[in-house]
């Protein structure tokens, strides 16, 4: 773990809302995983092998390497502007990865464009809330249905769409609208799905709810790289961790380590520990 | 005055065929194509200089649409491969561009107003039935009935297949489209090639009418952008409507012995007004915003 200097700041398991990521810690299932995964590595489901992510022509993600295991919550951690959606972007074709390569599965992606990369099983739930707002909610789905996906197993999980199936999708709440992205990447048939701060600008009960269909999807056999903004909450449900700080990984461990202790997350976020 | 109406009703009915495919190229792939009717034309003309040579109606007017759509296929190619992430401005501003280009480079094929009019063949002028005094010719039938059907088909399309639910994908967020699997480049470039296919349907339709040199009927995009402007980029019915209106008002135009030199001035006079009237709108509620 690299530690170069930086100017130390809040806790990042707590960042950046300390009291709503400490009130849901009580409400998410506790990790049975306490170590590292022992099948990550060998039959990783998606693994990035020196991979740089560029922005324009700047390069933001420079040689970054990871590996998500399958069935696993693999958590990417990282204060503003380190690189985390840069790094999900490339990973799903929307930035240009400029070196390294991606495989999912086994096969080599890194030069297929971003539509291919979803038909070969790359589920991806951008920031923001990206429905398609003048279709409705079955519309958002039948959309991105492959021929394997079902419906009724996003209404199984979020029964509140299935009551809103023929309401625009601009007229749902923010938290229906994020279930709304979750399901319609689910339909998809993903074998891993990328998850990018789904919590954003949405109430505590919300990103509770949100949190345990993440939960659920793994039990679907889905294996998840995760970014969330609340670091405590992230690290309950994966396994793996890894911190980013300016484009390079700088942690690479299991979220149980990063639980345990405060200060090493600290670190890894900011380069010093707190004072 | 009746019959300038018919007419108008007959250029209303290929206009809001122009304006259809101006507000759908936007609503699809989000540019406002200044290069459409040219590519049409030169499609158009592609038509008219191989019945010259001996080429079958039938096959002469397939070879235009092809090349029409061929062409059309090429601005979004253009658009898509080093425009794909620029604002819509810019990607209008390039259409304004390619829509000199091709201007040029028909006016140097095909000839001038003075060196090129051709005779464009029109199949649909015999009459279909007469009203009071008054014949109405097929072509008449024809255009409004084309323009109903495209604008019911594209509607039924939008909301009742998955294609047009892509579509609709595609126009409202294309990088995410992309992201749940949607081929957007391929289904982008077949937006712009059906486009470019049907503007130069239109341009065959209307050329027999406006006398078939290649500038008349490349700056038909005024008249386009008028009717598009009518509907507001966005509403089908809306810009059928418009088309209607804008011909009516130029049969108007034609029977009043005043102004039937100026008749060409009509479609600029809709675009002001609308300007006006949208900035009325906006300075309105400004004023209640603050």
């Amino acid at each position: 773990m690299s530690g170069s200097g930086s100017t130390p700041g809040p806790d990042p398991a707590q960042s950046p809302a300390p009291a709503p990521a400490t009130s849901l810690d009580a409400h998410v299932s506790p990790d049975p995983h306490h170590g590292l995964d022992p099948h990550i590595g060998s039959d990783a489901v998606l693994s990035l092998d020196g991979v740089g992510v560029n922005r324009g022509e700047a390069e933001i993600v420079h040689e970054v390497s990871l590996e998500v295991g399958p069935g696993t919550v693999t958590v990417v951690l990282g204060s503003n502007g380190a690189g985390k959606t840069t790094l999900m972007d490339g990973i799903a074709g929307v930035a240009q990865v400029s070196s390294g390569a991606i495989r999912l599965s086994g096969r080599p992606i890194e030069k297929l464009p971003t539509y291919r990369r979803a038909r070969a099983g790359l589920g991806y739930v951008e920031q923001s809330r990206t429905v398609f707002r003048t279709l409705t909610v079955e519309q958002n789905l039948l959309v991105s249905r492959s021929g394997q996906g079902e419906l009724d197993r996003v209404f199984t999980l979020f029964p509140e769409l299935e009551r809103r199936r023929n309401l625009q999708a601009g007229h749902l709440s923010g938290g229906e609208q994020q279930m709304l992205v979750l399901g319609r990447a689910l339909v998809a048939d993903p074998r891993v799905m990328l998850i990018d701060e789904m919590s954003m600008g949405l109430a505590p009960v919300v990103v509770r709810r949100l949190m345990g269909a993440v939960g659920d999807l793994v039990g679907l056999g889905i294996s998840v790289l995760l970014i969330e903004q609340f670091a405590a909450l992230a690290l309950e449900i994966g396994t793996r961790a890894y911190v980013l700080r300016k484009g390079r990984v700088v942690y690479d461990g299991s979220c149980a380590e990063l639980r345990r202790d405060p200060e090493l997350l600290h670190e890894s976020y900011f380069g010093a520990a707190p004072v | 005055m009746l019959n300038s109406l018919i007419a108008g009703l007959t250029s209303g009915g290929v206009y809001a065929l122009l304006g259809l495919c101006v507000v759908l190229t936007y609503r699809l792939v989000a540019v406002v194509n200044f290069a459409m009717a040219a590519t049409g034309a030169v499609g158009a003309y592609v038509m008219v200089s191989l019945i010259g040579v001996g080429v079958h109606g039938a096959l002469a007017l397939a070879a235009g649409v092809v090349a029409g759509a061929a062409l059309s296929a090429l601005v979004g190619a253009i658009l898509v491969r080093w425009f794909g992430e620029h604002s819509e401005r810019t990607k209008a501003a390039v259409t304004v561009a390619l829509y000199v280009a091709v201007m040029a480079i028909g006016l140097r094929v095909f000839g001038s107003a003075t060196t090129g009019t051709r005779r464009f063949p029109a199949p649909l002028d015999g009459p279909a039935f007469v009203l009071g005094d008054v014949v109405v010719p097929v072509s008449t039938l024809v255009s409004l009935a084309f323009a109903a059907l495209i604008t019911a088909g594209v509607g039924l399309l939008f909301s009742r297949t998955l294609l047009g639910l892509r579509l609709q994908a595609l126009s409202e967020r294309p990088t995410t489209a992309q992201v749940v699997g949607i081929a957007v480049p391929r289904l982008a470039m077949a937006v712009w090639a059906v486009i470019g296919g049907l503007s130069t349907l239109v341009i065959v339709l209307v050329a027999p009418r406006l006398g078939g040199d290649f500038a008349t009927l490349g700056n038909l995009i005024t008249t386009a952008l008028a009717v598009a402007m009518v509907g507001a980029f966005r509403s089908l019915p809306m810009t059928l409507a418009g088309g209607l209106i804008l011909g009516l008002l130029e049969g108007v135009a034609v029977s009043l012995s005043g102004l039937q030199a100026d008749r060409g001035v009509v479609p600029f006079l809709v675009i002001l007004v609308l300007l006006w009237w949208r900035s009325r709108n906006e300075v309105w509620d400004t004023a209640h915003t603050r």
